[in-house]
């Protein structure tokens, strides 16, 4: 148990260095130190619910053996009576503790949203959401639970993703669970670049966080919680710049040879189609080494802004 | 854009210096004609960006003997059992049919510069107007004393795609238990730099599991290698005492073998062994020396366009070139195929030239999950391709790191070959 609580820790930290690292480091450092601490305080609840879990896993073997003895009594006395009528009394008395030890085992829960706004802050650089949320690389996440899948109007989606809508793929608690845990495994060539949530305790804490914003408008919080400062503060002239798409074309073969022009993600990100701005300051991220990838910070240190803008503006407008 | 070429000479701004008189169409007249020699990593880029980025004003002919194309690229990760030998398979298809690429499977054996035609080996010629040859390498005859391609069945070099790769590891697999596998390194340049090393851990990694006992040897002529401390590291963490090189300090750089008794000597030392990979010293692919364009082993280049410095009507691309700062690699094959593919439309159609912009970047694979790293970005100088900046993976980095470094080196090779083919 506290293994996989801190196998948790290292995913976390793992994908700071990765691809989906996209908050401002300290912001990253403190979000990770806080919870370190929520973890630290939770491993030891953990260790005791451990002890129960083990408890009742040694229970259920001995269900288990109780079943299998029973079943096999009742078979040998159907046998040896050659009676029509099946001895059942014993599994059929066993079986509704079984089930209900099941259950739990299986039971997809929501967790803490609390929690979950933290684990958020790594899916925030592309989904905004709560009031005024806008679509951004990836859509905003109002009203996700219900939503069928590819289908919010206004977002260009992966073929695969608007393909399993148009297959009835519905947004709700089982299909993003399943989603968040390996996005690929659901949908196979999905544009979203997030290797998955492993533990299942985050994906329980992110899905309540998410559910807040889906009953309906109303119920959506004043404050919008995923209003963030911008990752690097650009001037305005910068973010002015109107890239000049036929250099961003040549300049994007360089980016092509690992990041495929269709979107498809294997390990390097898509990045096709994203709104002009936040691809500007992604690379100016990197090229300040703000963002942590030694490949993307060397790639993006020797660009202008023209460049970067050229590319932003190639990238932004790809079928 | 509609220009005739009377109308473009001199537009191109950097390609504009090459262009000291009107070219006159190897048909005389038509579409402008670029034949590549070599599908490679250098060769199929080059071919496809052309004919993509020039929507059909120039004609181009991609010459390349075999049907498949296996890259040397993840032919390790073929050995270490990492990949399907037709994973790393690829077929000219989509370059003939999407891209209206002719595709010629033919060897070219000669070119004459003055008519501008490409000879092949089933007869007949090619015209041009623009030449790219991306030939891959050869290898230096005698370097390695006792070996010679007739012995590439018993000692495989396996540093070309495809069936020496496939026998390579179908002996590492039949050795005996106990056995002793030797590698002979070659001296630099040769393509890629990490390449052997990343073998031995590959095939260190195959024996670790099925023959714990056996033994790698690894003769080397260099004083150190590419990604050295990284590689040291991991072979130590994961196959200590498996693997021992030996340097040219104790006469690594002196060796001689005898594939009739399968005996490496080491200065003068007799190891008996079960498998030889042979790594000779190498040269630009033998086209390039045919075509009088080499100096000593290599085929020197002009940074900004990849031209040839002995004929301007001649690019050169990939590990056949001498060319400056870059490791002869596939990523640096494909990043010089697109510099090169830029400059010939401009020189061919007036289509925009813009700075050249080079990079590299290797991925090598030490252990499952144990994937490291090495780059650099590169600008033409008047000289030679110079490095502007660079990077490498760090000795202690974590486990999830270097398993995102492996997965991004997965994304990468799906990226290139994408690029290459289609
Ligand atoms: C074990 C190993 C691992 C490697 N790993 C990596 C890696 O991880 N990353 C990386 O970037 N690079 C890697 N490389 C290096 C990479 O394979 C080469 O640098 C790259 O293939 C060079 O491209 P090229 O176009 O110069 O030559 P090639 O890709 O070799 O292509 C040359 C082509 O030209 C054809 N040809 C030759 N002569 C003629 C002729 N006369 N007529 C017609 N056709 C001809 C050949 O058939 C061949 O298909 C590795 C190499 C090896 C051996």
């Amino acid at each position: 148990m506290i293994l996989s609580v801190l196998g948790g820790v290292a995913l976390v930290l793992g994908t700071a260095y990765g691809w989906t690292a996209r908050d401002h480091r300290d912001a990253e450092l403190a979000a990770l130190t806080d919870r370190l601490a929520q973890v630290e305080a939770r491993s030891a609840s953990l260790s005791e619910q451990a002890a129960q879990v083990s408890e009742l896993e040694a229970k259920l073997s001995e269900l288990e053996a109780a079943l299998v003895a029973a079943q096999e009594e009742a078979e040998a006395a159907r046998q040896a009576a050659l009676a029509p009528t099946p001895v059942i009394e014993s599994p059929a008395e066993s079986e509704p503790e079984e089930d209900t030890v099941v259950a739990v085992a299986d039971g997809l829960e929501f967790g803490d949203p609390e929690q979950g706004k933290a684990v958020f802050g790594q899916c925030s650089f592309c989904h905004k959401i709560g009031q005024g949320a806008q679509d951004g690389i990836g859509p905003h996440l109002n009203g996700i639970f219900g939503r069928r899948a590819g289908a919010h109007e206004g977002f260009k989606y992966s073929e695969d993703m608007s393909m399993m809508g148009a297959d009835g793929l519905t947004w709700n608690l089982e299909t993003l669970n399943a989603y968040l845990e390996n996005p690929k495994a659901l949908v196979s060539r999905t544009r979203m670049n997030f290797a998955g949530l492993e533990e299942e305790q985050d994906r329980a804490d992110i899905l309540a966080y998410l559910r807040q914003f889906s009953a309906s408008p109303q119920n959506i919080p004043e404050a919008a919680p995923t209003a963030q400062a911008r990752e690097v503060e650009l001037p305005d002239d910068i973010l002015a710049i109107v890239g000049d798409t036929d250099y961003g074309e040549y300049l994007s073969s360089e980016c092509k040879t690992c990041h495929q022009q269709d979107g498809t993600d294997e390990g390097i990100p898509s990045i096709t189609q994203w709104p002009t701005e936040d691809f500007v300051i992604a690379m100016h991220a990197y090229k300040q080494k703000l963002r942590p990838h030694p490949v993307m910070q060397m790639m993006a240190g020797r660009l202008s802004a023209e460049e970067i803008a050229a590319l932003a503006a190639y990238f932004g407008n790809l079928d | 854009m509609k220009l005739n070429r009377r109308e473009f000479v001199g537009t191109g701004v950097a390609a504009a210096s090459t262009l000291a008189a009107p070219i006159v169409h190897a048909a005389g007249h038509g579409k402008p004609k670029v034949v590549v020699v070599g599908g490679g990593a250098g060769g199929a880029t080059a071919a496809r960006y052309i004919a993509k980025d020039s929507e059909g004003e120039i004609d181009v002919t991609l010459i390349e003997p075999s049907r498949s194309y296996y890259t040397c690229f993840f032919s390790n990760l073929y050995i270490g059992g990492f990949r399907e030998l037709d994973s790393i398979e690829h077929s000219y298809g989509t370059l003939a049919a999407e891209y209206g690429i002719n595709v010629v499977h033919d060897w070219a054996t000669g070119v004459d510069r003055d008519a501008k035609t490409v000879a092949l080996a089933g007869g007949g010629s090619v015209p041009y107007d623009r030449l790219v040859l991306s030939p891959g390498i050869d290898f230096v005859e005698g370097s390695v004393a006792g070996w010679d391609l007739n012995a590439q069945n018993a000692m495989p070099h396996a540093y070309k795609g495809g069936s020496q790769t496939e026998l390579l590891k179908a002996q590492i697999e039949a050795m005996p238990e106990g056995g002793t596998f030797v590698m002979v390194a070659p001296p630099n340049p040769y393509r890629c730099p990490p390449g052997p090393y990343e073998r031995i851990s590959m095939v260190a990694h195959v024996l670790n599991t099925s023959n714990p006992t056996a033994k790698i040897i690894i003769a080397d002529p260099k004083e150190s290698f590419s990604k050295q401390a990284l590689f040291e590291e991991g072979w130590q963490k994961h196959y200590g005492g498996m693997i021992t090189r030996i340097g040219p300090d104790f006469g690594g750089g002196n060796v001689t073998v005898d594939p009739a008794a399968m005996t490496v000597d080491i200065d003068g030392e007799t190891v008996n062994a079960d498998v030889v990979n042979v790594i000779p010293a190498q040269k630009a692919g033998h086209i390039c020396d045919a075509a009088g364009l080499t100096e000593g082993n290599w085929a020197p280049v002009v940074p900004q366009t990849m031209q040839s410095r002995m004929d301007e009507n001649i690019h050169i691309l990939g590990d056949a070139t001498n060319q400056g700062d870059m490791p002869k690699s596939g990523y640096s094959a494909n990043s010089q195929a697109k510099v090169a593919a830029m400059a010939v439309r401009g020189a061919l159609t007036g289509s925009r030239v813009f700075p050249a912009k080079f990079s590299n970047t290797c991925w090598s694979l030490i252990e499952t999950n144990d994937g490291v790293k090495v780059g650099a970005t590169y600008e033409a100088t008047d000289e030679k391709i110079a490095k502007v900046d660079g990077f490498v993976s760090q000795t202690g980095e974590d486990a999830a790191l270097r398993k995102a470094t492996y997965e991004e080196s997965i994304g990468w090779y799906e990226g290139i070959t994408t690029d290459m083919f289609g």
